[in-house]
């Protein structure tokens, strides 16, 4: 059983089970899971609550990891949350492995640091990109465009983000 | 390790098992059997694979960025096009999130009809599958077999929603348009005919002496790497485990259909193979139970908060007329919170995560892709294989690299 200590807030969100866990202790976390029978990282994500007025939320970055129990076939959403510039967290990619693409991805799209992680490369943008597309500061916009009367007009990637 | 830019081929000072030293071949890009625009990044010793390196990215799209930027019914288009192999499934995914969130569900003959074009999308998934694998290792013929059965499935979905490939036909609250009766009878030939089909594919290659010696243990995932490296789909199955979500988590109404999971215990591309030729089977008799028992009554769940009204309303009353108004205009919100919904694709298990912040367009769309996880497993498998072999292992994989880099 996951030690009470680690979870710091437990819910329900339209049906799917979810628990908090400090950032610090994520790894703790997951591997007590794991042990508990939630054996498959189904995926993890990033959610950025920037200007984000539905509720109180105690940092900007949620980092959210859905595990799966394949016997029992029941689900856990687990989040944590951090701040920082760049924000930190530690990596799981070796108690799940599956977590490996999916924290490059994360870093790739958020900036979020993983700590430990064997090959913190960007994965889905160009090595060259600046800036992290997913944050909600990344302006919808496109790359300009040769010959093209309108390029002046469109958004460009900033210089730095 | 990086390749300098422009050069294919390095040598890098290791020495390999035969006298040689080993060398970073580059593979792909643009190589016809990536399956799209997959670079691997291959260190060989000989003509024995020794590393493989993935490296994706090329046909993304921003699709999770779109995404926040539509609202709610909007985003179905965007849905179709990363996984283009299977944009019904995709549509399915999503709408059932937004669904869930709402807290609405789909009637009955929605869930039939959702049903029917999942399956067929399976198919038409499978048949782009076998074609071109089959074209890869030599059977130049079953791209044209496959693509003849392919082509009438296209010509459904034309029926059925007025696209061809992308159909948006699934979408939160129900679907697009009822099934019409030519689409029914074009659907009840097909399932008498297709089985015969499938009977052409298996004459093809299940026996064919060159087809056998390039797959049959070639690429072996063993089970306990198939669970540990969170592979899904025919991948999990063709490794001996019978984890299919239309069975083990069941959604629209999947638990009231009878059909077998396919499963295979050869661990390797065969295995992959017989797999998926079965789900086809199987495929086939849900859809015969679908349209045996397609219940009556409406497609679409009746609230005019998240669907427009029926254009008939829109003429004698001015409430209709409101809603059809704040719908195109502003869209609808949905409550806050989060779900996560996880559905079969021909893939395997394709995910929509959403976040809603209560307004009319979501705050984050995640899509769980089976063809990004499953890729994960590639150097597993392709390890101390031919390079030639690489293809037939890349093949069975089945990814879209679409869907892996969305």
């Amino acid at each position: 059983m996951i030690a009470d200590e680690l979870v710091a807030d437990r819910g329900v969100s339209a049906g799917d089970q979810w628990i908090t866990v400090s950032a610090e202790r994520v790894r703790d976390a997951m591997a007590a899971l794991k042990a508990d029978g939630y054996r498959l990282l189904t995926f993890l994500t990033c959610v950025d609550h920037l200007a984000d007025s539905s509720r109180e939320w105690p940092a900007r970055f949620e980092l959210v990891y859905q595990l799966r129990n394949l016997e029992t076939r029941e689900q856990l959403r687990v989040r944590s949350f951090v701040d920082g510039d760049p924000p930190h967290i530690d990596s799981v990619w070796d108690i799940f492995p599956p977590a490996n693409w999916d924290e490059r991805e994360t870093y790739d799209l958020f900036g979020i640091v993983f700590n430990e992680h064997p090959d913190l490369t960007r994965i889905l943008m160009p090595d060259d990109w600046v800036g992290h597309p997913l944050r909600r500061d990344y302006p919808v916009g496109g790359e300009p465009v040769d010959f093209s009367e309108e390029h002046e007009k469109w958004l460009t990637a900033p210089e730095e983000a | 390790m990086s390749t300098p830019q422009g050069v294919t081929i390095t040598k890098t000072g290791e020495q390999g098992a035969f006298g040689g030293e080993l060398l970073t071949v580059n593979f792909g890009p643009h190589h016809p059997s990536t399956h799209g625009v997959l670079r691997l990044i291959v260190d060989l010793d000989g003509e024995q694979i020794r590393r493989v390196k993935p490296v994706i990215g090329y046909l993304h799209t921003g699709i999770e960025k779109q995404m926040e930027a539509l609202r709610w019914q909007q985003g179905v288009v965007v849905t179709d096009r990363h996984d283009y192999l299977s944009p019904p499934i995709n549509n399915l995914a999503y709408a059932l999130a937004v669904e869930r969130l709402l807290g609405v569900e789909a009637p009955p003959r929605a869930n039939a009809l959702r049903v029917i074009m999942s399956e067929l999308t399976r198919l038409s998934s499978h048949l782009v599958w076998l074609g071109t694998s089959g074209l890869e290792l030599g059977a130049m013929s079953m791209l044209m077999y496959c693509f003849r059965e392919r082509d009438t499935i296209l010509d459904m979905n034309e029926e059925i929603s007025g696209f061809r490939m992308h159909t948006s036909y699934i979408r939160p609250g129900g679907v697009f348009a009822d099934a019409t009766p030519r689409f029914l009878e074009m659907l009840d030939t097909f399932t008498h005919e297709m089985p015969g089909h499938i009977d052409e594919y298996e004459a093809l290659l299940t026996m064919n002496p060159i087809f056998r010696s390039r797959t049959i243990g070639i690429g072996r995932l063993s089970p306990e790497d198939a669970k540990v490296l969170g592979a899904s789909g025919p991948m999990i199955r063709g490794s001996g485990i019978p984890w299919d979500l239309r069975k083990t988590m069941p959604y629209s109404g999947y638990e009231n259909y009878t059909f077998e999971v396919a499963t295979s215990n050869d661990c390797d591309c065969y295995g992959r193979y017989l797999v998926r030729i079965k789900e086809m089977r199987e495929a086939v008799k849900i859809l015969r139970q679908a349209l045996d028992r397609l219940p009556d009554g409406p497609i679409n769940v009746d609230d005019r908060k998240i669907l427009p009204p029926p254009r008939e309303e829109l003429e004698t009353s001015m409430e209709a007329v409101i809603h059809h108004f704040k719908l195109f205009t502003e869209g609808y919100s949905v409550p806050p919170g989060d779900v996560y919904v996880a559905v079969e694709s021909g893939r395997g298990e394709n995910g929509c995560y959403i976040v809603s912040d209560g307004t009319h367009k979501p705050r984050r769309v995640k899509f769980r892709s089976a063809s990004f996880v499953n890729l994960q497993a590639l150097e597993r498998m392709a390890l101390n294989h031919m390079v030639a072999d690489m293809i037939a292992i890349i093949g069975t994989a089945d990814t879209v690299l679409g869907d892996v880099d969305r």
